[in-house]
């Protein structure tokens, strides 16, 4: 995995004409920000949040999704558990 | 009771990817339209497809007006409605189809859920599944989502 990863890195930073340096920062941004959506969502989900606040910080089509996802997660673990 | 169901690409996609082939045999009847046998016969065949009892059937999907569905989806809806059957699918637009047309539907996730219903998986396993689901596969579903999905396993 970590080979891996270097290979990628490199292969970005040729690629691009970026220092390495700088796309392990831009990996780190993206990832940062998909545990950020991942904590807000959860916390949204969980009635810790409310809507609103949830819109605000990860934006309305990720929470639209979110309700969505929820209503058929929902829909199929019941009528998997009842069928 | 028994259970009948029809699968697009989707779930026999997922499911493959997190060696889980096997809980479509939950279902009595298993109906894959030729469409969706070589969609999926694109990305390779999965080698325990062959392991499972189902049948491929043609589908006319011309009957199906969703232009938003790929050929695949509409055929197995086109089935589903037809036979009064279950549709299997993981996308989100062909559920609504099906909804509108009043044809009952459900995805990979609702697979586990049945298969810890019927006693094939116990609750560890059907939520490390769920959980594979969202990490192994292409499906694009919430953590939060899964998550919630596993709590109600729980409180059931």
């Amino acid at each position: 995995m970590a080979a891996e990863i270097s290979d990628r890195v490199r292969e970005i930073a040729e690629a691009r004409g970026l220092p390495e340096s700088e796309v392990f920062e831009r990996a780190l941004e993206r990832g940062l920000e998909d545990l950020w959506e991942d904590l807000v969502l959860a916390q949204y989900l969980d009635g810790k949040l409310d809507r609103e606040e949830a819109v605000e910080r990860v934006g309305r089509t990720k929470v639209e999704r979110a309700d969505r996802e929820r209503e058929v997660v929902e829909e199929d673990v019941d009528w998997g558990l009842n069928a | 009771m028994t259970l009948a169901a029809v699968s697009d690409a989707g779930p026999l996609i997922h499911l493959a990817e997190i060696d889980s082939l096997e809980l479509l045999s939950t279902f009595d009847t298993l109906l894959v339209p030729e469409t969706v046998y070589r969609e999926v016969e694109t990305g390779g065949v999965p080698d325990r497809l062959a392991d499972l009892s189902y049948e491929l059937v043609e589908a006319d999907e011309s009957r199906i007006g969703a232009e938003e569905l790929d050929a695949g989806e509409r055929a197995a809806l086109a089935i589903a409605d037809e036979r009064g059957i279950v549709l299997l699918t993981d996308d989100l637009a062909a559920r609504e189809a099906a909804s509108d047309a009043d044809v009952e539907v459900h995805g990979s996730i609702g697979i586990i859920a049945l298969s810890y219903g019927r006693g094939l998986l116990d609750r560890d396993e059907s939520a490390s599944r769920m959980r594979a689901l969202q990490h192994e596969t292409s499906l694009f579903v919430t953590e939060a989502v899964v998550e919630r999905g596993i709590r109600i396993l729980d409180e059931q």
